[in-house]
């Protein structure tokens, strides 16, 4: 939990893998790093058993990249694809049992907060819909409800594609998929609103078509996390295996899918809106300019 | 055999968008070197892949074609690329990579 923990023992460097080397010699660690840099420097995610073009795979990859303080971030999962990934990448990953991530988050971020007081210690969770909206809704709520301070991020494919097809809260009514051949009979479920009702102080949707902006949402995230109360963020990071795309189409359905129900939305709370001006320098949420980060109504 | 992305240093270091390393799902598989673009005359640094890594999926070639418009990526079998990059020979430097090119099936192949 410290850049003490992104170096080499003594004496054993010269039996490092090159990869580990590139990683304490070259890695984001304790330095600022953008997407406009990617392809320079040695990545915290490593090589991972996620398919050919997945496109969650390419969240992950994003939203590690824009963690404001790597070295001072843990992570936390649930099954689901995205933990084959997040596990490969060189930060603390919690992998709790199914449907228990935001539990353990919420008790990982307040002993963080004993040990270490006000320095900085982000908690991320990143898990799927199934984990998130289906098997660990009760926790996901009352987390929220508590305003426990750490970010949940749902890796929304749509679909438990780990496991064959079958459908979840978040597939989209009539979708006929190959455990659910009849095709889901109830709405998306509108975890959002659920969010806002439940008091995050960030609620945003946004899908990896747009790097740039997938950047600038979880560090927004992370940050008012720090101080203010829960975040959550929703990316769509559709199944390529259980939706059959093409992989090389993955980016045209993010595109259309974008443009179709997954608009880029963005709610930040008044005292979050003010936490990051005067904390951060945001410059967004000065009064003049507050219209764009007011995306989404907040009548919830 | 099995398909990698090739690109096309001609193409990329003459527009030098960069997309392409901001897309892929791998990470460190579409690294970005400025000197083996220049070095060979051409505007700015290129592209290129770390093969050993790349899983075909083809994604690149679909940004570099429809939001670059640059057509620079193709899909190649591997043992149709005389030279290419492996992680093994990448270094790492300031702001930039470097990579000494390699064919790839002897490599790889051991």
């Amino acid at each position: 939990m410290s850049l003490d923990y992104v170096k080499f023992s003594g004496g054993f460097e010269k039996f490092m893998p090159k990869e580990y080397r590139d990683m304490v010699e070259h890695g984001p660690f304790g330095k600022k790093i953008s997407v406009s840099q990617m392809g320079s420097f040695k990545e915290i995610l490593e090589e991972h058993p996620m398919c050919a073009g997945c496109a969650m795979t390419l969240f992950i990859r994003l939203a590690i990249i824009a963690f404001p303080n790597p070295e001072d971030t843990i992570t936390v999962g649930t099954a689901g694809c995205g933990r084959l990934a997040i596990s490969q990448a060189a930060i603390p990953f919690v992998y709790g049992n199914y449907g228990d991530q935001n539990g353990v988050a919420s008790g990982l971020s307040r002993g963080l907060r004993l040990r270490f007081g006000d320095k900085p210690k982000d908690v991320v969770v990143m898990a799927g819909d199934g984990g998130t909206a289906d098997i660990g809704f009760q926790q996901v709520l009352h987390s929220w409800f508590r305003k426990e301070r750490f970010t949940t991020i749902m890796l929304d494919n749509e679909v438990y594609g780990n496991t064959g097809g079958q459908e979840s809260g978040m597939t989209n009514r009539g979708a006929v998929l190959k455990m659910a051949p009849l095709g889901k009979k109830f709405e998306k479920m509108d975890m959002l609103q659920m969010a806002k009702v439940a008091g995050c102080a960030y609620v945003a949707t946004v899908v990896p078509n747009n790097p740039r902006r997938v950047e600038s949402v979880i560090k927004k995230a992370v940050l008012i996390a720090r101080e203010v109360g829960s975040t959550y963020i929703q990316a769509y990071t559709s199944c390529n295996i259980e939706y059959a795309i093409p992989t090389d189409k993955v980016m045209e359905d993010a595109k259309t899918v974008e443009n179709d129900r997954y608009q880029f939305t963005e709610y930040v709370s008044d005292e979050a809106k003010q936490y990051l001006t005067e904390r951060y320098g945001y410059k967004d949420y000065l009064p003049k300019a507050a219209a764009p980060a007011a995306a989404i109504p907040t009548q919830a | 055999m099995y398909l990698v992305a090739n690109i096309s240093v001609e193409i990329c270091a003459s527009k030098s968008c960069k997309l392409c390393t901001q897309y892929c799902p791998e990470a460190n598989t579409i690294q970005y070197s400025e000197t083996m673009g220049t070095d060979k005359g051409f505007k700015y640094g290129t592209a290129y892949i770390a093969v050993d890594r790349c899983k075909g999926c083809a994604l690149c070639v679909w940004v570099c074609d429809t939001l670059a418009k640059n057509n620079a990526i193709k899909m190649t079998m591997i043992d149709q690329l005389p030279m290419a990059a492996v992680t093994d020979n990448i270094r790492y430097e300031e702001k930039t990579t470097v990579a000494v090119l390699s064919n790839p099936m002897i490599v790889i192949g051991n």
